[in-house]
């Protein structure tokens, strides 16, 4: 599908960019209002520091909540990875998250297996297991896979999921299986509230650090290339399938991480968390907030989950609806997401590897 | 016999309805080139029209015949005012059509509430067939579908209207230098195929009944239809409805309904790989 490529590079308006030297662009001073300030970090710490007082002034219910929007970041925030950095429109990010959540919720039901030092491990594994499978099959093969077909095999396959969750009595049926027992580490029992919170906390921000590691590598360069026009960097000698399959099961390790986590914060697992319920929220997190930026997914699943809580009591019908207005003025309008609205075109794109010597941006600037 | 000629039955007309539902969205695919992720809405939407009428009292058959005019208005509009930003770029246009959809469905959610809503068949009963009972509204469904199809074939392959469409379709430039107005005819494809969406949800809810997620089940079905049968021609969709109908129909008489149900989209998914043309390849008519 020749479009497509074109549609990746529309949709981030400013395709070359990326090329070439990135870090001296991102630091020339040329135009930029703030210069020597960045804004990005600024964002990151404000987000952090919120995030860490939250449980100090919250009340015992809303730390549960906050919670599991933390865990939620974590899952847009592979998608944002998959989508945002690697132009892979995966509808169906759902079917790792739920199946991780439903492969631990088994080990517990089944194997009576509780321990964070096996359940996380096996709900990462999941989740990679189910990705490479999906995505080698979807990306890689003797002809490249057109986006169009990478979308809908993926939202296939997470329909199917739900679907054979619903039908299977062994996964529980419709109502999934209930009463997972609480987390633990010894004999310590990871109960809701403030240590849940801040474990997941903590998981999320070392994941962060290491997708943010990741995009601003050589590896991350390459994938911004293949987002931007997959045929030059197919030219370059880089075998973009592979690339692609590789960001694809990275993103689908993270999803179940937060599936696992999920699954035992909840205390039980049901067929929406594999199916189209869950992808769709995925998307409008990452879409709303920025996708290809990581900060981004984060501060749209909190603002999207946080207002649809908010609005919870009054306006349940027309939530939906209102969030569907959005996510449409957003695409139409600013399809970068809200963060765009702070953050400029390059330190979005950002800089990678190594920034050059001070004193050399001069001359390196285009 | 008289089992299998009543399976066969069921199993032709799962397969016209399904062939119903992808018409409109084959054509859209086909002959604008955008995937349109809102067209499981727009089947939606017909079902609430007949659902409406039929509410305020009018007979059912009216509401069916309104139902197609009526969505294919709310498409050309959409058209105009959304869809048309999206052509040159897909996977924005599918994002777009995402969130009509989404905007549709949960609109229609908070008017019926959770609820199944019955609307009785406009034509009851059964035809007999010697020992076999035969739904008379399925049978409707089938012969309906049959025409609309031929209808749809003879408007894009005879007519001057056709002929504008498929030129359109294969050099918008030069369709444009001839002096065909291209929005134009994209618009007008699009709210065709938004009213055959329309008649689809009309005619197929008596069998189903109204709920708000009606539509995402033909949605995934359909598209998978599309790839299947091959995007590009008039033809290709319609074989690819017919094939992932009638499996999905026919699977479930010789295993369990739900290893049936994610079997259909696995083989639909890995034909789809190694034959990424589908079905027929090719474009026109």
């Amino acid at each position: 599908m020749g479009g497509a490529e074109q549609a990746v590079a529309r949709i981030r308006e400013e395709p070359d960019v990326v090329t070439g030297d990135g870090a001296p662009a991102a630091r020339a001073p040329a135009g930029q209002a703030s210069a020597g300030w960045k804004v990005l970090p600024i964002v990151e710490g404000l987000v952090l520091l919120i995030a860490l007082v939250l449980p100090w002034v919250l009340q015992d219910y809303l730390t549960v909540f906050a919670t599991r929007v933390v865990i939620l970041a974590l899952f847009a925030l592979s998608f944002d990875l998959v989508w945002g950095y690697a132009g892979i429109m995966s509808f169906g990010q759902a079917l790792f998250f739920g199946a991780a959540g439903y492969g631990v919720a088994l080990l517990a039901r089944d194997l009576n297996v509780t321990s964070i030092l096996l359940i996380l491990p096996a709900g990462t594994l999941i989740g990679l297991t189910a990705s490479l499978l999906l995505g080698g099959f979807l990306l890689l093969g003797r002809y490249p896979s057109s986006v169009i077909f990478v979308s809908l095999g993926t939202l296939t396959g997470s329909y199917a999921a739900d679907r054979l969750a619903r039908g299977w009595y062994y996964l529980g049926g419709q109502n999934g299986i209930p009463s997972i027992p609480p987390l633990t580490l010894g004999s310590y029992e990871f109960e809701e509230g403030p240590v849940y919170y801040y474990m997941v906390l903590g998981i999320l921000v070392v994941v962060y650090l290491l997708c943010r590691f990741l995009v601003r590598s050589q590896f991350g360069l390459a994938l911004a290339g293949l987002r931007e026009n997959e045929q030059r960097i197919a030219f370059f000698g880089y075998k973009a399938q592979h690339l692609k399959a590789i960001i694809f099961a990275v993103g689908g390790t993270i999803a179940g991480l937060a599936g696992s986590l999920y699954a035992f914060h909840e205390g039980f697992v049901w067929p929406n968390m594999l199916g189209v319920v869950f992808s769709t929220q995925v998307v409008l997190y990452v879409l709303f907030g920025g996708s290809g930026t990581l900060i981004g997914a984060v501060i749209g699943t909190v603002i999207i989950e946080g207002v649809s809580f908010w609005l919870s009591d009054n306006y349940r019908d027309v939530w939906p609806i209102i969030l569907g207005v959005l996510l449409l003025l957003v695409i139409m309008f600013r399809p970068l997401g809200l963060v765009s609205l702070v953050l400029g075109e390059r330190e979005r794109v950002g800089s990678f590897g190594k920034a050059p010597k001070p004193k050399e941006t001069g001359n390196a600037a285009p | 016999m008289a089992s299998t000629f009543a399976a066969v039955f069921e199993i032709v007309s799962f397969g016209a309805i399904i062939v119903l539902v992808v018409l409109g969205l084959g054509i859209i695919a086909s002959m604008m080139g955008i995937f349109n992720f809102a067209q499981g809405e727009f089947v939606l939407l017909g079902a609430y029209v007949t659902y409406l009428a039929y509410a305020h009292g009018a007979p059912v058959w009216a509401g069916m015949v309104a139902a197609p005019f009526v969505v294919g208005a709310i498409g050309f509009v959409l058209e105009a005012l959304i869809i048309r930003r999206f052509y040159a770029a897909p996977i924005v246009a599918m994002l777009g059509t995402y969130a009509l959809g989404l905007i549709i469905r949960e609109s229609v959610r908070g008017l019926i509430g959770g609820f199944y809503l019955t609307v009785p068949e406009p034509i009851g009963g059964s035809i007999d067939l010697g020992s076999v009972h035969i739904s008379a509204w399925r049978f409707t469904i089938i012969v309906i579908t049959l025409v609309v199809m031929g209808g749809c074939y003879l408007l894009l392959a005879r007519t001057n209207f056709g002929l504008r469409v498929r030129a359109t379709l294969e050099n918008p430039a030069l369709a444009r230098a001839s002096g065909i107005s291209t929005p134009l005819i994209y618009g007008a494809t699009f709210a065709f195929g938004a009213a055959l969406a329309g008649l689809a949800g009309a005619l197929i809810v008596p069998v189903f009944s109204l709920f708000a997620d009606l539509g995402i089940r033909f949605l995934i079905q359909g598209f998978v239809a599309v790839m299947v049968g091959g995007v590009g021609s008039f033809i290709g969709p319609v074989a690819g409805a017919g094939v992932i109908g009638t499996l999905s129909a026919a699977l479930p008489w010789v295993m369990s309904p739900v290893v049936a149900d994610v079997l259909v989209f696995v083989l639909a998914i890995a034909f789809i790989k190694f034959r990424p043309q589908g079905l027929i390849a090719g474009k026109g008519v």
